[in-house]
């Protein structure tokens, strides 16, 4: 095996993990901090020569494509900035853990993007896991142990789908090797469904995306916070979502109906997750919904079968991990100054901590799809697809596909009435007292949300200039799709210098005749106590007790709808029935001896 | 070229003409309104005059508030409208697809709410606080239908989402409103904008008389005035929405000018009338209301579109 940058950039990453185990807490951020920037030059150059191959024992190991290189750019781009909020305020209990466990988990998502051939993948694919279970333990939150068993049990139970799915697609393969993406498999026969939807669970879950979501909002609510912002928000979703394009693009042909299976999941992950959402009012659970909710976009988009979709689908990926991560960092922000992470303790932190709150703004914004932010453009072009689609499909499939069109667009109203809820219950509404006396973020924590900010509205104002024209067209045309004309029209810079000339017209006009007096909050006459305070935490609740929703709002808390919890449930009654037949009195194993030998002799004769 | 832009934007079909014509149409409001309740009404020009005293009147701004957010939002408001006055106005005078597509101003429209919220709760008065929260569990209400009613003429005109195609899709074929399914998403329309400008029986967040004007209720002076004027532009351009989308948009020759006053007329005299012949209804009853029957309505609207009825 040679060394050239792609191993390098697998390689190095693990490499300073392992010194990082000798070293003092300075010199680890300060080798990570070197290292994360060395791999970012690394992936640049990978990137612009778009080539490379790593060979062992005669395979072809890895190698760079147009899709592997911008998303593991991403990877090195998120790793890099939130490292720079954990540079100062991790903390102090799990920091040297926590700068160990890092780097590795970079090292091995570059690992599972480059890999080509199955067995390396699902190496990587398996330590990334691990590794997400190692960062779930270092939460320190009563729930802690549950969530990380619930994480380990749902991500690390889906690689053995995984497993199926890779072996299964090595007896279809032509060539008969373990060198995935050669030629696309045409969904035929049960062998080719059940490896197909083996490779489905494993991308889903790691994506979190319904049914397989329900690590997400607990390992957000129980895991550090950067360590949130770090996995499900951002690298995990690059995985996921990566895997899920490598399924539809290079794996497997599908058909109509299943793009059409994919896109109904997409939309109901939206929808489920965003509802849930709406009525959280632990800050961290509300962000981890929408890790979910968030995805089902992804899953529209990536497996619609349309090439505008697609587009959209690969840039809504990027869009979610810059602002969902900006946001899990601005709620890491506030929870470390005022210790807690409960929305309803808190309220009015706009005027402590103004830049916190900008980012955290704009970050909202950007979710809720409001132009000219990122998520517009992509969640834009998303329903340009899903209407593309429909207008060549039977008026069946028209009906069917405009449902999912309408939800997706309701989510996103719905994810802004959550944002909404969000910002008043956090940076808006009346201060309790006993917050009187916060100050902003240290400068690394501002610096690294403000930075994700800034990628928001430039990804969202030069949004085909930039990432569409520079990392997802090049993936297009490496598969040979046509680059569709768009439907709608759209021109987020005239958009922006429209509003902002009209707005700073109202504000000249406002500053020239402004006459300011500062007066209290008026109440009527009545004194403005504590206990008149809103907490944006109660706004929906005519939504949570509207029936039928209420019945299904108190399904999900009991966790009917729970893929863990349900099926642990049946697990468990299976072995209850097994401990009770097993009570140690002989003359019962002797009834089960005799009863067996009676089932046999039936059998055999 | 830019020159061009400026003067769309800041005089025709935007700001200055949806400014004035939405003030004349607010004294249409007041006068019809007062003749429902056996009054005279006011002067034509009364609008005017309130919106340029209030410009010279005093702020009075909450000591704990967040200042930026609470000067920003009603401006900001403002040019939300003004912005979405243009791209309406465009298509409608100019037949010309400007800056954005139909998906654009759904997400622009919910824009003006989102400001309205962030401005009321800036204040930490607890009116406002509830009035923001009403205003946004209205804006969900509305949204569903509000989304399957504008599904209607996409589905009609062939899947497009351009407001200049489907003006020429309604020249070429007809208005979206002569079929069955125009005339469902129509009505259902009307319901929805009148719960987006939040007039009776939707005026839920603004409560005058329950929670003292809700959002708005910290604002005085220049601030106020902006609030005032968006709420009067809005009846401009959501009748404008509703005549590109299903009445085939204005002909401005001859006999046409007649006809596009009357169109607008219409949409605007409707709107009255249900405003003042309805009492005001709470937040919970919105929700089921638009989400169990006007929403399931508009749906069997599309499901007709979709089958070309």
């Amino acid at each position: 095996m040679q060394i050239n940058d792609l191993t390098l950039l697998v390689s190095v990453p693990i490499v300073v993990a392992i010194v990082n185990l000798f070293l003092p807490v300075i010199l680890r951020k300060i080798l990570n901090f070197l290292a994360l920037i060395y791999l970012l030059v690394l992936n640049i150059q990978i990137l612009q020569a778009g080539m490379g191959t790593v060979v062992l024992f005669g395979q072809t190991i890895m190698q760079v494509d147009a899709l592997s290189a911008f998303i593991s750019l991403f990877i090195q781009i998120l790793s890099f900035i939130i490292l720079i909020f954990a540079l100062k305020g991790v903390d102090k209990s799990i920091e040297k853990a926590f700068l160990v466990l890092y780097p590795l988990t970079v090292g091995f998502c570059n690992g599972v993007v480059f890999s080509t051939n199955s067995i390396s993948l699902l190496i990587f694919w398996g330590l990334t896991g691990i590794t997400l279970y190692l960062f779930a333990l270092l939460g320190n939150t009563s729930d802690t142990p549950n969530s990380a068993k619930k994480t380990m049990i749902i991500v690390g139970g889906s690689d053995v789908f995984l497993i199926l799915g890779l072996i299964l697609v090595w007896f279809m393969n032509p060539i008969g090797s373990w060198q995935l993406f050669g030629e696309a498999i045409p969904l035929k026969g049960l062998m080719a469904y059940i490896a197909f939807f083996g490779l489905l669970i494993a991308a889903f879950a790691k994506a979190g995306s319904f049914p397989l979501h329900s690590w997400v909002p607990d390992f957000s609510k129980d895991s550090p916070v950067e360590s949130a912002a770090f996995l499900p928000a951002s690298l995990d979703k690059l995985l996921g979502i990566y895997l899920l394009a490598r399924i539809v693009l290079s794996i497997f042909k599908l058909t109509t109906v299943m793009h059409l299976v994919i896109i109904t999941l997409g939309a109901l992950t939206v929808i489920i997750a965003v509802m849930m959402a709406m009525i959280q009012h632990n800050g961290r659970k509300l962000l981890g919904y929408h890790a979910v909710s968030q995805v089902g976009y992804m899953i529209m988009g990536v497996g619609s079968g349309s090439v505008i979709a697609l587009i959209g689908g690969l840039f809504h990926l990027l869009n979610n991990t810059i602002y969902k991560s900006n946001l899990f960092l601005a709620l890491g922000s506030v929870e470390k100054k005022t210790g807690t992470n409960n929305l309803e303790q808190m309220g009015g932190l706009g005027t402590k901590m103004p830049l916190t709150f900008l980012f955290a703004l704009i970050g909202a914004l950007a979710i809720s799809g409001i132009p000219p932010f990122n998520g517009f453009f992509s969640k834009w072009m998303i329903y340009q697809g899903m209407l593309e689609l429909a207008k060549n499909a039977s008026p069946g499939y028209k009906i069917w596909l405009l449902i999912c069109l309408v939800l997706a667009v309701f989510g996103s109203a719905l994810t802004l009435a959550s944002f909404m809820k969000f910002i008043h219950a956090i940076f808006l509404g009346r201060r309790p007292e006993n917050l009187d006396n916060i100050e902003e973020a240290p400068a690394n924590q501002w610096i690294s949300t403000g930075i994700l900010a800034v990628l928001c509205i430039v990804f969202g104002l030069w949004a085909m200039q930039l990432p569409i024209k520079q990392f997802i067209l090049p993936v297009v045309n490496e598969y040979g799709l046509a680059i569709p004309d768009m439907l709608g029209y759209y021109n987020p810079i005239l958009i922006l210098l429209l509003f902002g000339s009209v707005l700073l017209l109202g504000l000249i006009i406002y500053w020239s005749i402004r006459k300011v007096r500062y007066d209290e909050i008026y109440l009527g006459g009545m004194e403005a106590l504590e206990h008149f305070r809103v907490m944006g935490t109660e706004f929906y609740k005519e939504i949570r007790n509207m029936s039928p929703l209420k019945a299904i709002y108190n399904g999900a808390e009991k966790k009917y709808f729970d893929v863990y919890d349900v099926s642990s449930k049946c697990s468990f009654s299976i072995t209850r029935f097994f401990k009770a037949i097993h009570n140690g009195q002989l003359q019962l194993y002797n009834l089960w001896i005799v009863l067996g030998v009676l089932i046999l002799l039936w059998v055999v004769l | 070229m830019i020159a061009w832009i400026l003067f769309h934007l800041f005089v025709f079909p935007g700001m200055l003409f949806t400014g004035v014509l939405g003030l004349l149409v607010g004294w249409l409001d007041r006068k019809v309104s007062a003749w429902f309740q056996f009054r005279v009404g006011p002067p034509i020009l009364q609008n005017f005059n309130d919106f340029f005293k209030l410009l010279g009147k005093e702020t009075i701004i909450v000591k704990n508030a967040v200042k930026p957010v609470f000067i920003v939002a009603p401006l900001a408001g403002f040019a939300v409208l003004t912005l979405i006055a243009t791209i309406i106005g465009l298509a409608l005078f100019y037949n010309e697809g400007f800056a954005g597509d139909m998906f654009v101003v759904m997400y622009l429209t919910m824009t003006f709410s989102v400001m309205v919220i962030l401005g009321g709760s800036s204040t930490g008065n607890v009116y406002s606080s509830i009035g923001a929260g009403r205003e946004m569990k209205l804006l969900l209400a509305d949204e569903l239908a509000f989304i399957l009613v504008f599904l209607v003429p996409i589905v009609k005109s062939g899947y497009h989402i351009q407001f200049d195609q489907i003006l020429q899709y309604q020249q070429l074929n007809g208005a979206v409103i002569g079929s069955p399914s125009g005339i469902i998403a129509f009505i259902v329309g009307i319901l929805c904008i009148q719960a987006k400008m939040t007039l009776p029986p939707f005026h839920i967040p603004e409560a005058e008389t329950e929670i003292v004007e809700g959002p708005f209720m910290e604002y005085s002076g220049p601030l106020l005035a902006f609030w005032k004027l968006d709420h009067y532009m809005m009846y401009v351009i959501f009748p404008f929405l509703l005549v590109i989308l299903f009445m085939g948009g204005f002909n401005l020759t001859g006999i046409g000018i007649l006809w596009a006053v009357l169109k607008y007329l219409a949409i605007v005299v409707v709107m009255i009338i249900i405003k003042n012949t309805n009492p005001r209804i709470r937040i919970d009853t919105a929700l089921n209301f638009f989400w169990k029957y006007a929403s399931p309505l508009a749906f069997i609207g599309v499901i007709l579109a979709v089958l070309g009825v």
